[in-house]
C-alpha cells in the first residue's frame, strides 16, 4: 500500500491523531470509456463481534442497509458508474459511537456483477480504496486496486479494530474470490 | 520465460528484465475474411501525458506518422512481412528517451473502413501483444486476446506505462464500437 501504511502494517488512529472522531473510507474510480458493461465498486463494511461475526445482518453495512449500529457507521450511496471526481462511495465511522460489543469493522470493495461481466479491478481506470482521518482529511492509508488487486474482483482492504483502549486500523490488502455473497455469509450474515 | 498476462494483469518489465532499454511491441492476428473483403488492420501508439492524453496530434502514431518527434518511438510500417514470429505489425519504444511527462504510451489496433466493409474484431482470432526485449530478442510478457464475440473496431490491445519508477506492461484488451475516431479523440487527439 502506497502512503504511510504497507500490507500487514498497522497505524494506532488514537495515537496518529488525539482526539480524532471520524474516520472516512473512500472508494474512487474512473467511469468506463470504451465499449461494454460499466464499472460498478461497491464499498462495504461488516461490524464484528469478539468471535469475528456481524451480531445480526444489520450489521453489514452496504449499498442497501446504508446505516449500521445506530448511525456510528453509515454508507454514503452507491455510486453504480463512478462518475465524479474524488471518492465515489464512502463510508463514514464515529468512533466513539460505535457500540461496544463491536470490536473490528472489516471494510472491502467489490465489483458488481464482476463474473456476468467479466470484470476485474485492472480493467477499471484510476480505482482506489482509501481511509482518511475525518477530521482534516489526512490519508493513512490508500490501495491501488488497478495496479496492485488487477486480477481479483472483490478484496479486503482493511480492519478498524480495538486494541487496548484505541482504536487500529490494520491494512489487508488481500484479494478473495467468488464476490460478495461467499465474503458477507464467511462473517455470519444470512445471504 | 515469457509472462503471459491475462485481461486486466500487469508485469513489471523493468524487473522482468534490468537495463532494459529498447523494446518491441509485436502485435499479429488472424483474420477470417467477410464477402471477400480485404481486412487491413492497422497498429498505433498514443503517447499519453497525465490525464491519458497526448501532448499534441503528433503524439498520434501511425502509418502516416511513423516516428514520435524525439525519436522514442517508431513504428515499423503498414507492412505485412510475416518475419518476426509471427508480428504483423510492431512498434519500437527506446524507454529511456521517452521524454519525462510521457506517463503512457497505449497501444491499439483499428480496422481500416471497418463499417463500410461490415467487419470487426469478432472476426478476427488469435490476437496479441508481446513485448520483446530489442537488444535481446527474448519475449518479456505476451498477452493473447481471448475471443469475445466482440462489435469493436477500434481495441486498445496494451499500455506500456511509467509506475513508481518502473516501466510496466498491462493488458487491455477494450475496444471502441465506432473505430478510430472515438478512440483517439478520447486521447485528446483531434480527429477531423
Amino acid at each position: 500500500m502506497a502512503v504511510s501504511l504497507s500490507k500487514g502494517g498497522n497505524v494506532s488512529l488514537s495515537k496518529e491523531a488525539p482526539g480524532l472522531k471520524v474516520v472516512r473510507v473512500g472508494l474512487g474510480w474512473d467511469t468506463r470509456v470504451t465499449d461494454g458493461s460499466g464499472f460498478d465498486l461497491d464499498a462495504s463494511v461488516f461490524l464484528l463481534n469478539e468471535g469475528g461475526k456481524v451480531r445480526s445482518d444489520a450489521d453489514f453495512v452496504f449499498y442497501n442497509n446504508k446505516n449500521g449500529a445506530d448511525g456510528s457507521v453509515v454508507h454514503q450511496g452507491d455510486n453504480q458508474t463512478g462518475e465524479g471526481s474524488g471518492d465515489d462511495e464512502v463510508v463514514v465511522v464515529t468512533l466513539d459511537q460505535v457500540p461496544a460489543e463491536i470490536q473490528k469493522l472489516s471494510f472491502a470493495v467489490t465489483i458488481h456483477e464482476a463474473d456476468a461481466r467479466k470484470q476485474n479491478f485492472g480493467m477499471v481506470s484510476n480505482a482506489y480504496i482509501r481511509v482518511v482521518n475525518g477530521d482534516g482529511g489526512t490519508e493513512i492509508a490508500r490501495y491501488d486496486l488497478s495496479e496492485d488487486a488487477s486480477t481479483e474482483t472483490a478484496m479486503i482492504f482493511g480492519d478498524l479494530y480495538r486494541n487496548n483502549g484505541e482504536w487500529k486500523f490494520k491494512a489487508i490488502g488481500q484479494g478473495f474470490a467468488g464476490g460478495l455473497g461467499p465474503l458477507a455469509q464467511s462473517f455470519g450474515v444470512n445471504v | 520465460m515469457s509472462v503471459s498476462l491475462t485481461k486486466g494483469g500487469n508485469v513489471s518489465l523493468s524487473k522482468e528484465e534490468p537495463d532494459l532499454s529498447k523494446i518491441l511491441i509485436g502485435l499479429g492476428w488472424d483474420t477470417r475474411t467477410s464477402d471477400g473483403a480485404d481486412f487491413d488492420l492497422d497498429a498505433s501508439a498514443f503517447l499519453l501525458a497525465a490525464g491519458d492524453k497526448v501532448r499534441s496530434d503528433s503524439d498520434f502514431i501511425f502509418y502516416n506518422n511513423l516516428r514520435s518527434g524525439d525519436g522514442s518511438v517508431e513504428h515499423t510500417g503498414d507492412n505485412r512481412t510475416g518475419e518476426g514470429d509471427g508480428d504483423d505489425e510492431a512498434l519500437k519504444v527506446e524507454l529511456t528517451r521517452v521524454p519525462a511527462d510521457v506517463q503512457k504510451i497505449a497501444i491499439t489496433v483499428t480496422i481500416h473502413e471497418a463499417e463500410a466493409r461490415r467487419q470487426s474484431f469478432g472476426m478476427v482470432s488469435n490476437a496479441f501483444i508481446r513485448i520483446v526485449n530489442d537488444a535481446t530478442g527474448r519475449e518479456i510478457s505476451r498477452y493473447d486476446l481471448a475471443e469475445d464475440a466482440s462489435t469493436e473496431t477500434a481495441m486498445i490491445f496494451g499500455e506500456v506505462y511509467r509506475n513508481n519508477g518502473e516501466w510496466k506492461f498491462r493488458a487491455v484488451g477494450q475496444g471502441f464500437k465506432a473505430g478510430l475516431a472515438p478512440l483517439a479523440r478520447n486521447y485528446g487527439v483531434n480527429i477531423g
